[in-house]
């Protein structure tokens, strides 16, 4: 019967108060968005990371005819060098360190580059002898780039040896700073959204002071006079943050999911069943921060 | 069923106290009128049994209880041995007779089968029986102070306060407010009532207690509104009166 009473009064609270329960929901919707978009992008940074940090590593790329580096003035490589380089790597000494390593030629470096620049008219002033032939190594550890780098920078026939992951950490910086930009306006938003919230149960609170002041003299107890307010705020919470969740997954399903992966097939993107694991985190987010208003708004504005 | 012990309570340190010692004892089933001018201490008086107030000094004793011991969340307990009427019925506009009668009864987590069955046996103590369905605005005043009388009471409390219940109704109506009053203190109710109005209480003929800047100035079984005694005598007899209070007074101070 009171829990029938409460669910009553909630529904009546909500259809009073009922554009003030939209714009909660829709502040709550979008502050929970931008939330939930910091954190796939940090999913997306680990997704990433794994992959290509297991993937390549280090490129040691070879002398070309238009190589200009120090070692390279005898002219491209020879194969004798490509051969003492493959030995090189062979060896215990640097086998140690490299978990596996594979050598493209410049014929495949051309093919790769196409396929990258598939969209860049900087393909058709390419040519095959523009790029270097390299050996990728994965590597064990890959803190462990400098020794490799050490040994095979003076080699002969050894343009440069590059650490890609350098590359990798400029794009995860940059993505780092984006979810921290979407981190940053979802704190603006979630405070935007607190104070709208403790407007709402004030309001709702004071639209129905009869009610709960014969409430008062007739003994209710404090759970069933403070409860209706807290779950109005609470319920319109956790609807924002359930659209928030349903955008979020749909940004992965579709835009990740079905555009991007086949614009950019060799990335690794997180799967919209990965972004429902922050759907709970919103609710719970979304839930917990309008409870926590209510209850200090009507701590102060409805005495029981 | 509620007793005064040296009950003081000041709202402003500058201003006199709104009760200033008041001492009184209501006896379980008693029927109390509270009289005095505004301002003389009687809805500070009700406040105090209510716990929505707390005494500046003294105790105050509900059935046995003091209710400074009382934590804030056994009040609802306290409050719902106490039905409480008001001037201003306090009825809800958008609720019929019989949900704002349930309505005192569902806060408190009552089955819905025994309002079924309460509801309409109250209401028909009240003298509304078949205007169940009727909203407060298609009610009389005097039909809608009933109302609120059956809110006050459904779930039997020992206590009933009324402040100033006849304040907004002509005097044929609060007769019979009176009579519904009367009738559930015959049924073992404690009643306390706050009026200005003296034609019902030298129609009662019940205690009197009169206040006056927050003092007991008179307590007297089946009296008047204004004193028993005779004109001529009834100088005499407030001088008396006011002497006591005066000797008490210092009798405090010493």
């Amino acid at each position: 019967m009171r829990l029938a009473f409460i669910l009553s009064e909630i529904g009546s609270g909500l259809r009073r108060n009922l554009s003030m329960v939209v714009s909660v929901i829709l502040v709550t919707f979008v502050s929970l968005t931008f939330v939930g978009a910091a954190g796939m992008l940090q999913m997306q940074i680990n997704q990433m990371k794994g992959y290509w940090y297991d993937k390549v590593q280090v490129a040691i790329f070879l002398c070309n005819d238009t190589s200009t580096a120090a070692g390279c003035a005898s002219g491209p490589v020879t194969d004798e060098q490509q051969a003492n380089l493959q030995k090189l790597l062979e060896s215990p000494s640097v086998k140690q360190y490299i978990s596996d390593f594979q050598f493209e030629s410049r014929s495949e470096a051309y093919a790769h580059f196409k396929e990258q620049f598939s969209n860049s008219p900087i393909v058709d002033s390419v040519t095959p002898d523009q790029l270097p032939a390299s050996f990728r190594l994965s590597m064990k550890d890959p803190e462990k780039y400098q020794i490799i780098s050490e040994t095979f920078s003076s080699q002969p026939g050894v343009e440069s040896v590059t650490d890609q992951r350098k590359l990798l950490e400029r794009l995860f910086s940059w993505m780092n700073t984006a979810s921290l930009a979407a981190v940053g306006i979802a704190a603006v938003m979630i405070i935007c959204a607190v104070l709208l919230i403790a407007t709402t149960i004030r309001l709702s609170a004071f639209s129905r002071r009869r009610e709960t002041g014969i409430m008062r003299l007739v003994g209710a107890s404090k759970t069933v006079i403070q409860l209706p307010f807290i779950m109005e705020g609470v319920i319109a919470a956790v609807v924002g943050a359930m659209l928030a969740s349903l955008t979020l997954w749909l940004v992965a399903h579709f835009w990740l999911g079905e555009t991007l992966s086949k614009q950019i097939p060799d990335t690794p993107f997180i799967s919209a069943t990965q972004a429902l694991i922050i759907a709970p985190v919103l609710i719970a987010l979304g839930g917990g921060l309008a409870g926590l208003s209510s209850l200090l708004t009507l701590r102060r504005y409805l005495k029981v | 069923m509620i007793r005064f012990e040296n009950v003081t309570k000041v709202y402003d340190q500058k201003a006199r106290p709104a009760l200033d010692s008041v001492s009184l004892e209501v006896e379980r089933g008693e029927f109390t009128f509270l009289v005095g001018a505004s301002g003389s201490g009687k809805s500070t008086f009700l406040r105090l049994v209510l716990k929505e107030d707390h005494a500046t000094s003294g105790s105050v004793y509900v059935a046995g209880q003091n209710v400074a011991n009382i934590p804030s969340w056994r009040v609802p307990r306290l409050r719902r041995g106490i039905g409480v009427v008001f001037q201003d019925f306090r009825l809800l506009p958008q609720k019929n007779v019989f949900a704002n009668v349930a309505f005192a009864m569902q806060v408190i987590g009552k089955s819905r089968g025994i309002i079924r069955e309460t509801v309409p046996e109250v209401l028909k103590t009240v003298g509304l029986e078949g205007k169940e369905k009727r909203m407060p605005h298609e009610l009389s005043g005097g039909e809608q102070q009933r109302v609120a009388i059956a809110r006050a009471v459904v779930n039997r409390p020992g206590i009933l306060l009324a402040d100033e219940p006849t304040g907004n109704l002509d005097p044929i109506t609060s007769m019979g407010i009176m009579g519904v009053l009367d009738k559930i203190n015959q049924n073992g109710t404690t009643v306390v009532m706050a009026t200005h109005d003296d034609d019902i209480v030298n129609e009662m003929r019940k205690r009197v207690v009169e206040l006056k800047n927050g003092r007991v100035i008179r307590d007297e079984a089946k009296a008047l509104y204004t004193s028993m005694i005779p004109v001529v005598g009834e100088s005499r007899r407030l001088k008396d009166a006011s002497g006591q209070e005066i000797s008490r007074a210092q009798g405090e101070q010493q």
